[in-house]
This record gives structure tokens, C-alpha cells and sequence, in this order.
């Protein structure tokens, strides 16, 4: 009995599984803490030392700890995160790494 | 000890310090404190060095915690090393300058000042030792 049956698929729709997204790993971020000791002026110079931020963008950092409690200064692989937390902490500053959600 | 300057960096590069000798011994104290505490976990003072890098795990990543506890030594290390230099190089300026802030927030977490309350009422021979060291890193600071 001959096969109705095309001897070649004319499609692979159905077959191959596309995935649409595109997963990435979470980024990590650099958390400094305020402290009621230590002097605004010296939290500037350490951010401008160990991430290069310029003066400006070092003093709204700053602020934003000063303000909030807390603030997020870097943001990337986890290995360089814990770098700069290390560096963070040599310097005398308060600091954890934590993944974003 | 308001007024004159106590570090000015001059047009060589070079950090002056122009600290007199009772400055110099409570700079000195201060690194020989933070010193101490880093390899004396009985220090009073570890606990504050040795704060977790991801406080969402159980034990820290131990690479992280050796660099850091190279880094604190080698920072107090060169900073009690050039405690009667009359000028520091950059280095050595950081030096001090790391070393002196990690000896404020250790104080400070030491005696449980851990708001602008707590500091308030703490007491005088705290806050005069807490505003000395503030002073300090104030004029060393503007050097950077």
C-alpha cells in the first residue's frame, strides 16, 4: 500500500523549541551603610579612589547614604563586587555585596 | 587643635604633617590598635574588621576575607611604620588615612554608636577621642 505520506517534511514548525528569552545571571551590587561618625568628606574621597566616580557623583553617592541609610554604588559580576566590598572595607567604610531581585 | 591645618599637601606631592606629639601619640595608638586587632580575635575591636562581605551566606567567601585582611594589615602596617614622618608620599597618605578611619568606626561599634542618638550620649572621653580622630581625617582628607 503506498504511504500518503510526503518522503521529506516540509517543515520543522513544532519540532525545534524556541526559546524566546534570553536568561542572564542576576547582577551583584556594592551596598555602603551610614555610620554616625564618619565624616562626609572622607566617604567622597574614598569612592573617587577605589571606583574613579568623578567629585559630583561621588558627593550624591555620599548624600544618598547619608540620607537613605544606604546606597547602592556599583553594580555588576559578583567576583568584582567583592573586590571593591574588600577595598570598601580596608578603607573603614561599612559595606555588604547583595544580588539584585 | 581647631585652626591651623594638621596635614597640607604641598606643591611636591608630598603630605605634610604637622601634628605635635600628642597628636602624633594618638595617631599612634590608633594604628597600633587596629593592628592588634586584626590578628587578636579577643581584640575588641575585630568584630568591627571583620564584618561579613555577603551577609546572605552562612560563611564568608574566604579568598574575600584574606584580601582584606592582607590589605588592613598592610595599610596599618606602613601607616604605624611612617608614624614620625614629617611628609608622606601618596601611598603612605592613604595609608593613614584607611587606617585612621577604620580606627573612628571601630570605636564606634565598640562602644555601640551606631546612631547620632547613641553618639549624643555617649560618653565625653568617647566623643572627645571620636572628634580628635574626626579632625583628623577632616584636614586628611582635603589633601586628596
Amino acid at each position: 500500500m503506498a504511504s500518503t505520506q510526503p518522503l521529506r517534511r516540509t517543515t520543522t514548525e513544532g519540532e525545534v523549541d524556541v526559546k524566546d528569552a534570553v536568561e542572564t545571571q542576576k547582577p551583584w551590587s556594592v551596598v555602603v551603610w551610614d555610620d554616625p561618625v564618619t565624616p562626609m568628606a572622607v566617604v567622597v574621597v574614598i569612592f573617587r579612589k577605589i571606583f574613579g566616580y568623578s567629585n559630583n557623583k561621588c558627593t550624591q553617592l555620599m548624600l544618598a547614604v547619608h540620607h537613605e541609610g544606604r546606597a547602592l554604588v556599583w553594580s555588576g559580576h559578583r567576583e568584582r563586587a567583592e573586590s571593591y566590598c574588600v577595598k570598601l572595607q580596608v578603607a573603614g567604610l561599612q559595606c555588604t555585596i547583595e544580588q539584585d531581585n | 587643635m581647631a585652626g591651623a591645618k594638621l596635614f597640607v599637601r604641598r606643591r611636591d606631592g608630598r603630605v605634610e604633617v604637622r601634628m605635635n606629639e600628642f597628636g602624633r601619640s594618638v595617631v599612634k595608638s590608633a594604628f597600633e590598635n587596629v593592628l592588634a586587632a586584626e590578628r587578636d580575635p579577643a581584640h575588641e575591636w575585630h568584630i568591627a574588621l571583620s564584618g561579613p562581605i555577603d551577609p546572605s551566606l552562612d560563611h564568608d567567601n574566604p579568598v574575600s576575607m584574606l584580601a582584606r585582611q592582607n590589605e588592613l594589615s598592610t595599610n596599618a602596617e606602613l601607616a604605624g611604620l611612617t608614624i614620625s614622618e614629617e611628609f608622606l608620599n601618596d601611598g603612605e597618605a592613604w595609608a593613614w588615612l584607611t587606617t585612621l578611619q577604620v580606627a573612628l568606626r571601630s570605636t564606634a561599634q565598640s562602644n555601640g554608636l551606631l546612631s547620632d542618638e547613641q553618639l549624643a550620649a555617649s560618653t565625653d572621653e568617647i566623643l572627645t577621642y571620636v572628634r580628635t580622630l574626626q579632625q583628623f581625617l577632616f584636614d586628611l582628607a582635603a589633601c586628596f
